[in-house]
């Protein structure tokens, strides 16, 4: 099954005058359990791909579909429920509040879901134990490094057990050695059969994943399926 | 913060001393049971055709079977004077029943009686205040007292033999007993006020509070039969003059309450301000919660409950505040006359205006706050 579908995405801003194509008729599929890498050099479109993806944005022409719904056509609100329920997101920059412990960080998009308090602990514990943070629970972000930071926000956005997980250059802020735990933490997810969806310009993430989207001025130039390792 | 707990004080404290004021106003003035009307001349002077005489005051009490007591009333600001002290005194010319219907207690000597008034004696009996003021003492009767009369033709004092002292009363029917210098009205009428029997006022009380209604009406009659005229008199039933005086009061809170109110607007409006700059520098984290799912509605109840939230914790800080200043009015003022009492009326209005405050003044922030587009907000730094 598709767990995400676009068909002909055209996104057009309109400066004054000028009219940016960012996006001039995209179309790809994503299959449950692949782990797509969409990689392109800045200004090819990526960003604007990204927003349509996580559902902030919606396309100027075309359609997209998460789990068969047309998303391109939907209302604020019930993107936010799309948002919050078919959507992990993972920023470059992690995003986490800072105020809130790791916990209530991971609590959160369950709030907005409506889950009850007990139930949420239970999941939000679960999750961070999963990502290795079984021990850190009650620490605010300030007290952990960019890499827990980020397996954080990873906890996050799986909390909703959505339909794919959607990372922005996951590892643009981290070391080396954190950003290979969280490319880890990938790996193993894929295994478990999660559908990931990553959005770099670094090529060393070609080594990574399934599916391999390569993006220039706002086209696809081409689609690779990495046989290779069955990663 | 400031302008809120500022406001919420003062209409706090204005509150307490209103209703403290309309307590005190209530308890003189039912001091005397509900059975008092009083009848004033609406053309007394010395010319006018149709008066309203001390005759009438008798008659009234003749004829009216619920009025169980009745008194012309002159009454006028003069100066008294005894042993070189001078100081002012509120100088009635009455009937002796004046005594029983105002409810007066006699502390030394006696009070004044009919033969006082049959004979023109120049007898008085005074206040607390008078005797304190004038003598230093209590216990007076004796003495004799002086008030001065200032005309065309120069002052000229007129001396009374002090033969009784009432009491420390205090207030009694918006009068202040313990300033007094009861006089029998026959000698006040004719060494004093030159009324020829004219009387600015009749008190009447009736049998019993059940009768006081009864009593207004057969009262009303009378004086309408003899004048022909409604407009030549007015009838104040002491429920009439406690609605009057609860009126007024009331007018004072409203105009007390709506400047106090100004300064709930002010802070109102820091309020607003400071939730602005709150969603400014909050506007990443409001695209994180946009990202992860948050509806726009969400975001918009959550600076909403944190606006009301501001309001409602300034708004207690400000009711303890006034409730300690009512408290120290409450305590202090007491030597001016001024009570403070604190009802849940006022407790629960505070509360309700923080937060009706905080939700009117939140709403705009807050509205900005959920239609920033999620884009933009994560993009801020």
């Amino acid at each position: 099954m598709a767990v995400m579908e676009l068909k002909d995405v055209w996104k057009i801003y309109d400066i004054g005058e000028v009219k940016v194509e960012a996006l001039r008729g995209v179309s790809f599929n994503v299959e449950d359990g692949e782990y797509v890498i969409i990689i392109g050099p800045s200004g090819s479109g990526k960003s604007t791909l990204l927003q349509i993806l996580g559902c902030l944005d919606k396309p100027t022409k075309g359609q997209v579909y998460i789990e068969n719904m047309e998303v391109s056509k939907m209302k604020d609100r019930e993107l936010a429920t799309v948002r919050n329920k078919k959507i992990g997101f993972v920023f470059q920059s992690f995003n986490l509040l800072p105020k809130l412990s790791a916990l209530e960080n991971v609590e959160l998009p369950l709030i907005y879901a409506g889950i009850p308090q007990k139930k949420r602990r239970e999941i939000a514990k679960e999750q961070l134990e999963l990502v290795g943070l079984g021990n850190r629970l009650d620490h605010k972000p300030t007290q952990l490094s960019g890499g827990q930071q980020q397996r954080v926000a990873i906890a996050r956005a799986l909390a909703n057990d959505p339909a794919f997980l959607l990372a922005d250059e996951p590892t643009g802020n981290l070391d080396t050695k954190s950003g290979e735990e969280i490319l880890q933490i990938f790996r193993k997810l894929s295994d478990m059969g999660k559908t990931l969806v990553v959005v770099t310009h670094d090529m060393k993430m070609l080594d990574e994943g399934s599916k391999i989207i390569r993006l220039l001025d706002g086209r696809i130039q081409s689609i690779e399926v990495n046989t290779v390792g069955n990663t | 913060m400031l302008g809120i707990i500022i406001g919420v004080g003062a209409v706090m404290t204005i509150i307490a001393i209103g209703d403290g004021a309309r307590q005190e106003i209530n308890n003189t003035v039912s001091s005397l049971g509900s059975n008092i009307i009083m009848v004033n001349s609406t053309v007394y002077s010395r010319f006018a055709s149709q008066p309203l005489e001390f005759q009438d005051a008798v008659d009234i009490k003749n004829m009216v079977p619920q009025v169980k007591n009745a008194t012309g009333v002159l009454n006028s600001n003069l100066t008294v004077e005894s042993a070189g002290e001078t100081i002012s005194g509120s100088v009635f010319g009455v009937m002796p029943s004046f005594f029983d219907i105002m409810n007066l207690d006699i502390a030394y000597g006696r009070r004044l009686d009919e033969t006082d008034e049959e004979e023109l004696r120049s007898v008085a009996v005074i206040g607390y205040n008078i005797a304190n003021e004038l003598f230093g003492r209590q216990n007076v009767v004796g003495e004799r007292i002086n008030v001065i009369q200032s005309g065309n033709s120069g002052s000229r004092k007129v001396s009374f033999e002090i033969v009784g002292v009432l009491e420390k009363t205090g207030t009694r029917l918006l009068f202040n007993v313990d300033d007094m210098i009861i006089l029998p009205h026959t000698v006040a009428d004719y060494r004093l006020f030159h009324m020829n029997g004219r009387t600015s006022s009749i008190f009447v009380s009736a049998v019993d509070e059940n009768t006081a209604e009864l009593a207004t009406m057969a009262t009303d009659f009378y004086l309408y039969r003899k004048f022909g005229d409604s407009d030549k008199y007015s009838i104040l039933s002491q429920d009439a003059i406690l609605e009057a005086v609860n009126q007024i009061t009331g007018i004072m809170n409203v105009i007390l309450v709506g400047i106090a109110a100004i300064s709930l607007v002010v802070g109102g409006i820091g309020i607003m301000n400071i939730m602005l700059v709150t969603v400014k520098e909050r506007t990443r984290e409001i695209g994180i919660k946009m990202a992860i799912g948050a509806t726009r509605h969400r975001i918009l109840m959550e600076f909403l409950v944190e606006s009301i939230v501001l309001t409602v914790v300034a708004g207690i800080i400000g009711m303890i505040l006034g409730g300690l200043l009512s408290g120290l009015i409450a305590y202090f003022g007491r030597a001016f006359g001024l009570t403070a009492v604190i009802t849940w009326k006022s407790i629960a209005l505070s509360f309700g205006v923080s937060a009706v405050i905080g939700l009117f003044f939140g709403i705009y922030p807050a509205n900005q706050a959920s239609k920033l587009s999620p884009i933009e907000a994560l993009r801020y730094e």
